[in-house]
């Protein structure tokens, strides 16, 4: 178990800047979740920390030790891919004991570690399959037995139930957290999936354009924002954002309210609007309505809202719920 | 199927029996008659069978030369393929996955080696110098050099279609270059591996002028080089010269005939995104 902590880590490459400095602490046992659009250079930062990528600047320590300039094999730190990357010419057996095999460590041992890691994650019907025999789902679990059994200091996922279908991916989302708690390691998870960084992490870092955003817990992110980038990025739908006259209305210059925290009515409120689409999730309903104004607002209301296509509404920011950035 | 491709079918089918086959039949009937009847040319049924004969006299020709050949060929096309699969997945492997400014170097090299044409006497004089002319160990060299570029070029464009995810995976599961090669990469090339020595092993068991010019000597016959001696000898003898020709057509052919399928998968690979 191991604190990551980054100073001023930057990379480019050749004049491109990806990771234009980044300072940032994981402590000991968190779940620490990189969340970003493409191309923010989450994985770049998560494969420097891994030790594939290099650093251009700065410095790297993982449990107080600086491993800045270390090989990967010398850092601590297991990963698994988005792509699993299982070795296709091994059984699931070898593959999980590969590590361990390549450190010339008695065979033995070896098979005792490899049989207690699967059963840990439920693989030991498995072991004398291919990777090709297994389903998504096994294959991801076999990715993290060969993760498991290295004894790692730091877990690193790069974005690894992204190739998973919907039901899948919760399921594995809470294996993965019940694997956190069981393990008390140090874990960091790349995602694209706001869901994901939502109900798994400690810490949230967002990330844009190489750099850091904001840190901090779910809750944090969701209700208090720092930019109005990151106000747009956590929450579904998306936060609605309003730069110019309403802004300077409301005394800011990016003004922000989330769907979920405006108050319908048929009679009066705040703005007036037409429903150019309703989507209904059963739970609740998301109307999209068109506003003069704003141009667009996004609505959440609880239950199977009775309304039609081009009704008429009025919604009301809940006070209190509002961002002024 | 429709009437038109069937018809197609069966014409392309008469063509290539033609074009293939007879020839093949031909020699396999000449090489069975006796002296006199092999001396006409003429696509016939043979009068007496004279196998075992034929086999048997070709086999105890010039102190059972064509058996010293196919030792020899042996030597040269199982050392030679063993080198080019090796050096030829190493080299493919550094220049698919270390871009460094020498790759296109190196790659124009590989090229060169596909497009000029070797030149004989100065290559002589190399082995000459380094005391590798006529010897088994020379001839073996001069086709690993021969056959490199090709090898190069299949292995890199299948290594290609690898995922580099598998190479990094091995980089934290603590690989050194040398282990990711032979314990992850390797292994994985086995469908190209399966083509190159199918091609190369046909190519260098059949190579007539490489041993012609490089490797002469009684000792050091090659199975192509004893057609070349018996010629001579059997100018009277035509069932003996294709009952040689037969044994000597037989290995590639067997081998072409139990790997087709992959010499294709192996040449394919890559094309499309599997």
């Amino acid at each position: 178990m191991a604190k990551v902590v980054l100073e001023n880590i930057r990379k480019s490459f050749g004049s491109l800047d990806v990771i234009k400095g980044i300072d940032l602490a994981v402590e000991d046992g968190e779940f620490c979740v990189f969340v970003g659009p493409s191309g923010c250079g989450k994985s770049t930062l998560l494969r420097m920390i891994s030790g594939l990528e290099t650093s251009s600047d700065g410095r790297m320590l993982i449990g107080d030790r600086d491993v800045t300039h270390a090989e990967p094999s010398q850092r601590g730190i297991a990963m698994v891919f988005q792509s699993y990357a299982l070795y296709p010419h091994l059984t699931v057996r070898d593959n999980i004991g590969f590590g361990l095999s390549l450190a010339g460590r008695p065979k033995a041992e070896i098979a005792a570690k490899v049989e207690k890691t699967a059963e840990t994650l439920q693989l030991t019907h498995l072991l004398d399959r291919k990777p090709k025999a297994l389903s998504g789902g096994q294959r991801q679990r076999v990715a993290i037995g060969r993760a498991i059994i290295r004894d790692p200091k730091v877990f690193l996922f790069d974005e690894p139930l992204s190739n998973l279908d919907a039901a899948l991916r919760s399921q594995m989302r809470m294996e993965l957290t019940d694997l956190h708690a069981r393990l008390g390691a140090t874990m960091i998870y790349v995602t694209h999936d706001q869901v994901e960084a939502m109900t798994m992490a400690d810490k949230i870092v967002v990330l844009n354009a190489g750099r850091v955003e904001q840190v901090g817990s779910p809750m944090e992110l969701y209700n208090r924002p720092a930019s109005p980038f990151v106000a747009g990025f956590i929450g579904s739908p998306k936060m609605n954002l309003y730069e110019g006259a309403i802004a300077a209305a409301e005394g800011c210059t990016t003004y922000g309210i989330r769907p979920e925290h405006l108050s319908m009515s048929t009679s009066e409120g705040k703005w007036k609007g037409t429903i150019r689409h309703i989507e209904r999730l059963g739970a609740d309903t998301v109307l999209y309505l068109d506003q003069p104004d704003l141009m667009s607002i996004v609505v959440r209301v609880p239950g199977d809202a009775e309304l039609a296509l081009r009704q008429e509404i009025f919604v009301t920011p809940v006070p209190g719920k509002e961002h002024r950035f | 199927m429709t009437r038109r491709q069937f018809y197609t079918g069966v014409i392309s089918l008469a063509v290539a029996g033609v074009i293939f086959i007879l020839p093949f039949v031909f020699v396999l009937l000449t090489a069975v008659k006796t002296k006199q009847d092999a001396a006409l040319l003429t696509f016939s049924w043979p009068v007496e069978w004279h196998f075992l004969d034929n086999l048997t006299e070709v086999l105890r020709t010039r102190n059972y030369m064509l058996l010293l050949a196919y030792f020899n060929s042996t030597v040269i096309t199982v050392c030679s393929v063993t080198l080019l699969v090796l050096f030829g997945a190493m080299v493919g492997y550094v220049l698919q996955r270390r871009p460094s400014g020498w790759n296109k170097v190196i790659y124009a090299f590989v090229l060169a080696g596909l497009m000029i044409p070797p030149a004989v006497v100065p290559t002589i004089w190399i082995l000459q110098s380094v005391g590798l002319f006529k010897t088994l160990t020379g001839m073996v060299f001069i086709q690993v050099a021969y056959g490199l570029a090709f090898s190069v070029l299949l292995f890199r464009s299948f290594i290609a279609t690898i995922p580099r995810d598998l190479d990094e995976a091995a980089i934290i599961d603590g690989a050194k270059p040398w282990q990711i090669f032979f314990r992850v990469i390797l292994p994985l090339l086995k469908p190209v591996t399966v083509t190159v020595i199918v091609v190369q092993s046909i190519s260098i068991f059949n190579d007539f002028t490489n041993p012609l010019y490089y490797l002469p000597g009684r000792e050091n016959v090659t199975v192509q080089l004893t057609l070349y001696n018996f010629q001579g000898q059997f100018q009277t003898q035509f069932n003996l010269l294709f009952m040689n020709i037969l044994l000597v057509t037989i290995p590639p052919l067997i081998v072409f005939v139990f790997f087709n399928r992959q010499i294709v998968a192996g040449m394919t690979a890559g094309a499309v995104k599997g």
